[in-house]
């Protein structure tokens, strides 16, 4: 099987494009057959399992105008390109959209970090892809640009099924934006995975309360689940039960329960369905506790 | 397929001929025979792949071989200076932070990384930027004491 898949890889083109124009132009002229790859870190190895199969590989990893983090009127911009590191330690990022940094940080170990990308990640539309539940809690837009010109999409339309994307294979991911996160607005992310570097997510959560109140209670939330169904999937019950009410530990509690509602988890070698249920629930908790009201304590 | 892809190893200019979309550790192995890193997950979760590209550490089991034309590429080998160990390799024999040997190149690298930017790194440091480098036989506590060594050695 190994040399099958060898011998398949030593026949695939690679095409590197030197500037974004170009890069679209490839798309155009190739078609479905020309499938992008970035940093490398999920491309290639389902490249060599074979889940991938390839002809042409168009590497995007040279457009340097994909790698930026700005902010403008409020809102953070992530290049297509950007890095988990160039998250981890941009201070625009540190500061506004700190759970997306906590993903970025767990999604694995330095020299991956240092390779692997965003654009990446959203276009891998893996469910268990670490960076997108923050970005679904900071209900991020995905850019998309084409020969054709731009698109917008909200994130939760972006992604439409198991490995399923609203992208044509004329398109590239650009960029993702969203509201850059206030100093009044909380925000958690927490994952559960079998190694703490390097493992891919048994289930992770990430929450943003926005619009705060003196009272502790938030007139805005998000509470977005990883690996738990298909896509990512909103726990809008849970949101829907701490909407404009004071959070307390046990509102938390009582409302993180309605969390496993929204997942649907599958049996696979990370964990089995069941103890996904129960781990997104205490995960969920977890997460809200650590953001309203402070880490969770030993005695719960 | 073959493409011509150039890249400096190690301080030298090195060209090779090679299907691009081969990995950058296949062709440091099997074309250039630097066998210092070594494969053995293949999907960057060990860390025994671990060389510096452009300065940072990276899994080269995850870099296609055409992505790294012009890059500036150093494993464990190029590490060596004139014939002497680096601190970092030079903390590893003396604390015998050593078992088998396999994994040992990729963490000496990622090791490196980390002092060239924090030449104190606390323990906490450490462990997060050798997480990615599995050890299957010493357990890590030389290991982390090696690399506390070697920040002491590279200090001073």
């Amino acid at each position: 099987m190994e040399d099958l898949a060898l011998v398949v890889r030593s026949e695939i083109d690679v095409l590197t494009p030197h500037n974004l124009a170009e890069a679209l132009e490839m798309l155009h002229q190739n078609g479905p057959e020309l499938k992008v790859v970035a940093g490398g870190s999920d491309v290639i190895v389902q490249l060599r399992d074979g889940v991938l199969r390839a002809s042409k590989l168009l590497n995007i990893l040279s457009l340097k105008e994909l790698r930026y983090i700005r902010m403008t009127g409020g809102q953070i911009h992530i290049g297509a390109l950007t890095t988990y590191s160039d998250i981890v330690h941009h201070d625009l990022t540190r500061n506004h959209a700190w759970i997306l940094v906590e993903a970025a940080r767990q999604i694995g170990a330095v020299p991956l970090q240092n390779t692997a990308t965003i654009g990446g990640n959203l276009g891998n539309a893996s469910p268990a892809g670490d960076s997108l539940p923050p970005l679904y809690a900071l209900d991020a837009t995905v850019v998309t640009c084409s020969k054709a010109g731009e698109r917008e999409i909200p994130i939760e339309q972006f992604f439409t099924g198991y490995r399923k994307l609203a992208l044509s294979p004329e398109e590239l991911i650009e960029e993702v934006y969203f509201n850059s996160l206030d100093s009044d607005d909380r925000g958690a992310y927490l994952k559960l995975g079998l190694r703490e570097a390097n493992a891919i997510s048994i289930v992770d959560v990430a929450v943003a309360l926005r619009a705060k109140k003196p009272d502790n209670s938030f007139g805005k939330i998000w509470i977005a689940l990883g690996a738990v169904a298909p896509t990512i999937r909103r726990a809008r019950k849970c949101e829907q039960a701490l909407l404009n009410k004071p959070l307390t530990s046990d509102l938390l509690k009582q409302a993180s329960a309605l969390a496993a509602e929204d997942a649907a988890p599958i049996d696979d070698i990370r964990g089995s369905a069941e103890y996904r249920k129960d781990a997104v629930v205490s995960l969920v908790y977890q997460a809200l506790h650590e953001a309203a009201l402070g880490k969770v304590t030993a005695d719960g | 397929m073959e493409h011509v892809i150039s890249f400096k190893l190690n301080g030298k200019a090195v060209t090779v001929r090679t299907p691009p979309a081969h990995t950058l550790l296949e062709v440091l192995r099997e074309q250039l025979h630097v066998t210092g890193p070594k494969e053995d997950c293949a999907k960057g979760e060990c860390g025994a792949c671990t060389v510096l590209m452009n300065g940072q550490p990276v899994c080269s089991c995850l870099v296609l071989i055409a992505q790294a034309q012009d890059a500036d590429i150093v494993t464990s080998e190029g590490l060596v200076k004139n014939g002497r160990l680096n601190p970092v390799q030079e903390a590893f024999l003396e604390e015998g932070a050593v078992q088998c040997g396999h994994c040992i190149p990729g963490l000496i690298v990622s090791a490196t990384a980390l002092l060239m930017r924090n030449r104190n790194p606390s323990v906490d440091d450490i462990r997060t930027a050798l997480a990615g480098n599995l050890c299957r036989c010493t357990g890590y506590t030389k290991v982390i004491a090696a690399v506390q060594k070697a920040g002491k050695k590279w200090r001073t």
